[in-house]
């Protein structure tokens, strides 16, 4: 399989616009960030976070440069799983960060730190710096849930998981700017664990993230049956594709699999498959597109035997 | 939910005027206290701008400056424990110290010192923010 189905060129080229515009808004984001963050343990559980919401739009735009590529030699499938490899990657990264940062959180509340957020002189006048960490949080809070809004339907069209965790992620960062403000507030009315209580919530959002995407990856990388966007759940296209075969080759084993954003169906036990219908007709209704590969193994003979190691 | 969000905020930050506040109450303390317990670093020559800083400061809080004198490493753990407001001394931006306690701006500069040069400076405890922005306002209008 080489090149992209026609019916998503389109939102493709779409996505891959939405994912610069991420990367070029969040960097903007992190260097606001960074320059107000103090020591404030909130502001850099949530600096860090909109740093690697940097990683999912880098994954998705260097997968969508491999995906289309010819076979080769050495890949004779394609990269069609790039993405699914990108994702594994961004997800553990997810699962290591947010499992050190809410370590840190903790050890904050344990240790009894009484973070210090001072002054700052702008303009000539001496401001306390929780404002413009305030400041500086609300306006982390916008590009990403606006990016956020746009990408959910185009993932979905494109059943790209990698875009479809990072619209997630991004649509849900406004819950960080409140839990980074209330931190910051907190420390200004005088509550010295609101800064680390605040970060370690952060933190566990960003461990929760990460531990979800890694279930779905594994479920991908491990052959499992084509799952749903928005979780661990068999996806009902697969179920559908699946009821459309079996009908078809009752006599035989139909197993699918995911590669990518494509369906992978091998039907078992057809010693001669007949005609075959287009793939439009075995998708039904749903998007002809996703099934990337359809193949057929004759019945061993004699049947239930092993396979022969000779 | 958004509107209650929003009202919840605006709530805290009208409440918020005279934020940041201390958690454990230095700048009250110095104010019922009506004295501010200042160590000075045995040997630290004293400098006009830290004098006027805190004749500002005594002026605000109307309260005495109880001067003790002693060695830095001992003034700061008082400092750390709560048993002093305020530790007057030569500190670099660099010090070891500097994460234990809150080092203030180089008192009387008109540009930042390198971070290892050793500067006049007021050292306050870490997390009493109120008290550490009382201090710096003190000292930003000396400047003037």
């Amino acid at each position: 399989m080489s090149g992209l189905p026609q019916p998503i060129v389109h939102d493709m080229r779409r996505a891959k616009r939405l994912e610069w515009l991420t990367l070029f808004w969040m960097s903007s984001v992190v260097v606001v960030m960074y320059l107000a963050m103090g020591s404030s343990q909130a502001m850099k559980t949530a600096f860090l976070e909109d740093m690697l919401s940097l990683i999912p739009a880098i994954t998705f735009l260097i997968a969508a440069r491999l995906e289309p590529k010819r076979p080769s030699e050495k890949y004779p499938y394609g990269f069609v799983r790039v993405n699914s490899l990108a994702f594994l990657a961004s997800a553990v990264v997810l699962t290591v960060m947010g499992g050190l940062l809410l370590f840190e959180g903790v050890m904050g509340l344990v240790k009894g730190e009484h973070p210090t957020i001072g002054p700052i002189t702008l303009f000539g006048q001496t401001v306390w710096l929780g404002w413009v960490m305030i400041a500086a949080l609300t306006y982390s809070v916008i590009p990403p849930v606006i990016l956020g809004r746009l990408k959910k339907p185009v993932s979905h069209r494109l059943r790209d998981k990698v875009l479809h965790t990072d619209a997630l992620m991004q649509k849900a960062d406004w819950m960080t700017g409140l839990a980074g403000i209330a931190g910051i507030l907190g420390v200004g009315l005088g509550y010295w664990w609101a800064d680390s209580a605040a970060a370690a919530f952060i933190s566990l959002s960003i461990l929760w993230d990460g531990l979800t995407n890694m279930r779905t990856a594994s479920a991908e990388l491990l052959d499992g049956a084509p799952r749903e966007l928005k979780g661990p759940a068999i996806s009902q296209e697969a179920k559908r594709l699946h009821e459309r075969l079996q009908k078809r080759w009752p006599e035989a084993t139909v197993r699918l699999r995911e590669s990518g954003r494509y369906m992978m169906a091998s039907v078992e036990g057809v010693a001669d498959p007949g005609p075959l219908p287009s793939a439009a007709e075995l998708m039904g209704g749903d998007p002809a597109w996703r099934l990337g590969h359809l193949s057929f193994v004759p019945p061993s003979s004699p049947p239930d035997d092993p396979p022969d190691s000779g | 939910m958004a509107r209650l969000v929003f009202a919840g905020a605006l709530g805290i930050l009208l409440a918020g005027c005279d934020l940041p506040r201390d958690p454990e109450g230095t700048e009250s303390l110095v104010r019922s206290r009506q004295t501010i317990r200042l160590g000075w670093v045995s040997g630290a020559r004293p400098d006009p701008a830290a004098q006027a800083t805190l004749a500002k400061l005594s002026r605000k809080f109307g309260a005495r400056v109880e001067r003790h004198a002693g060695e830095s490493e001992a003034l700061l753990s008082e400092l750390e424990e709560g048993r002093l407001d305020l530790v007057y001394g030569h500190f670099a931006e660099s010090s070891p110290w500097a994460t234990k306690v809150h080092l203030g701006e180089a008192e009387g500069a008109k540009k930042k010192p390198p971070k290892d040069r050793h500067a006049p400076r007021f050292a306050m405890r870490n997390g009493e923010n109120g008290w550490i922005m009382a201090v710096a306002r003190a000292g930003s209008g000396a400047a003037e």
